[in-house]
């Protein structure tokens, strides 16, 4: 048995191929992924809170994390020289 | 990211790296410049006033998409939280920080002596895509679940180029390289030396004892036991692992010269378990009784991103009604990001002094040849964290100018140069080349490994520090 030539699929067409499985995954798979109760939950959550889990680095959150005032009230474990 | 090494003026401009740390250096300068000549005129040095600091009138040149759940458009908008009826178009925002990109592009390619208009076109076409990467991850489960832009800028450019290619009049603007240097010395400003000192001597044990020890503990394992070929692959997993992800892993490839193959794979497995953990974490802790500042602790230490660090803090505190557990957390991972710094000139200096030239170099004077071939638009990226850190210790005044240069300008700039040189990265990127040490599965075993090490000495430290040493410190 001889497995048939494999037929060229033109770039462009590649490409249109690539873009519409995007388009579906963005514009409906992950808006339905969405509105799942947990995952709702999540984010309803994260937006309460102002959090930003895509923060690269510390500069990018919403609040920046600025030494605690529970940590200045309680916590003397760097010497100050008092 | 391989380059030649060298460095200079070359018969036609500067080399590579002196453009990037001429850019990079005169975009910080400016942003300072311009917000200290806006300087608020009364209570400027309050953050009560100004907890992001001073505003700077930069920020209305650059932003990027919002947000958005179902209609792309809305990523367009800034909507109010408290009064969701007031909006905010960012459009002309955006336009304008793929123009920066742009302009940026065309400097660079002129200070290394070759012709601005050759590069116009296509740049204009990569800060495009840059755009529709940053679209693609702010949509909100991408968001929230912390998959960060260069995996889609990554992806972007993976897609095209393994399908219509790479057109010739695009090659003259492929410059990720260079992208990421400059977007690296901006960086610099963001690296706060001061700011390690944040949560004092616990965080410090928890960040600066297990990380050096995972990330060298790490490489010497993938290098030394599972024989993965490229030492530099290994290095990059291992800081985006034990560092802080992804800005770790961007700056550590570029300081060892890793290939722009090796650090997309780095980067897509920091990631993937990064989502994981910070899913699976905050529950375990809470299962498992861990104590909750502990927990925060070892959330800090061991979840490489930044934002998903502080998700998973919020999601241990939410059934505790406590802050403390994201508090920590946060802190921690802030000190960690002010290793970067220190940790890319650390690897520099290693791999110019041992691993390229044990490879290749002529055996001449260590020292002579390892400055031959450092990196060095890492001393740029070290400069400009040096001089941020120094004024933001300088006063009270000082220290806002510096978050408000960062926040509205700086952060904003370096994420467009990281995204577009990601996308330029992925139309770049030839999987084929990685393709035998992928099929090992070895670099998926060594983070697996490498993150039950850091686990483990986090967890370890981190009870050690805040749950017993230090524990009637951090007890209200």
């Amino acid at each position: 048995m001889t497995s048939p030539a494999a037929i060229p699929i033109p770039p462009v067409l590649r490409l249109a191929a690539a873009t519409a499985v995007g388009a579906v995954f963005w514009l409906v798979f992950l808006p339905w992924i969405g509105r799942q109760p947990a995952v709702d939950r999540h984010v309803q959550l994260m937006e309460s809170h102002d959090v930003n889990p895509a923060a690269m680095v510390y500069t990018e959150l919403e609040h920046l994390p600025l030494r605690p005032a529970w940590i200045e009230r309680y916590l003397v474990l760097w010497p100050t020289g008092n | 990211m391989a380059v030649d090494p060298g460095v200079g003026v070359s018969r036609r401009g500067f080399h590579e790296d002196i453009a990037a740390i001429v850019i990079g250096v005169a975009l910080v300068a400016m942003a300072l410049a311009i917000g200290w000549n806006a300087r608020p005129a009364d209570d400027a040095g309050n953050r009560k006033t100004f907890p992001k600091g001073w505003p700077t009138p930069l920020a209305a040149t650059i932003d990027k998409p919002q947000t958005w759940s179902d209609a792309p458009q809305k990523a367009l908008v800034i909507v109010d939280k408290k009064d969701p009826t007031k909006v905010k178009p960012v459009t002309i925002p955006i336009l304008l920080g793929m123009a920066w990109v742009v302009g940026i592009l065309a400097a660079g390619t002129r200070l290394r002596g070759q012709s601005p208009a050759a590069v116009l076109p296509g740049a204009v076409v990569l800060a495009l895509l840059g755009g529709l990467a940053y679209l693609m991850a702010a949509q909100k489960v991408i968001n929230y679940y912390n998959l960060e832009y260069p995996l889609w800028a990554l992806l972007v450019g993976l897609v095209i180029g393994n399908t219509v290619g790479v057109p010739k009049w695009l090659e003259p603007a492929l410059q990720g390289e260079f992208l990421i240097k400059a977007g690296l010395v901006v960086f610099g400003a963001e690296v706060l030396f001061s700011r390690l000192l944040e949560l004092g001597l616990p965080g410090l044990l928890t960040s600066w004892v297990v990380t050096p020890i995972v990330l060298v503990g790490t490489y010497l394992l993938g290098v030394n036991w599972m024989k993965i070929p490229s030492k530099s692959l290994c290095m990059v997993i291992s800081a985006d692992m034990s560092v802080c992800g992804v800005s770790a892993a961007i700056a550590t490839g570029a300081a060892c010269r890793a290939k722009k193959e090796e650090l997309s794979l780095a980067i897509g497995l920091s990631l993937l378990f990064t989502v994981v953990m910070m899913v699976v974490m905050p529950p375990f802790i809470r299962w498992a009784g861990i104590d909750p500042i502990v927990g925060g602790a070892w959330l800090g230490g061991t979840i490489d991103a930044t934002g998903a660090v502080v998700a998973a803090g919020e999601m241990l505190g939410r059934e505790l009604d406590d802050k403390r557990p994201a508090e920590v957390a946060a802190t921690v991972k802030m000190i960690q990001n002010s290793m970067i710094g220190i940790i890319a000139f650390a690897v520099a200096v290693y791999w110019a002094g041992w691993v390229d030239r044990g490879a290749t170099g002529p055996k001449t004077s260590l020292a002579a040849e390892a400055w031959r071939r450092f990196p060095k638009f890492i001393l740029g990226f070290l400069g400009t964290s040096i001089v941020c850190s120094w004024l933001y210790t300088t006063s009270p005044e000082l220290s806002l100018l510096v978050d408000g240069a960062i926040g509205g300008f700086t952060s904003r700039l370096r994420g467009w140069l990281f995204c577009v040189g990601f996308v330029c990265m992925g139309l770049q990127t030839n999987f084929r080349e990685l393709a035998p040490t992928l099929a090992s599965g070895r670099p998926l075993v060594l983070y697996c490994v490498g993150q039950a090490l850091n686990l483990a000495l986090s967890l370890a430290m981190a009870s050690l520090t805040f749950g017993w040493l230090f524990k009637q410190g951090v007890t209200p």
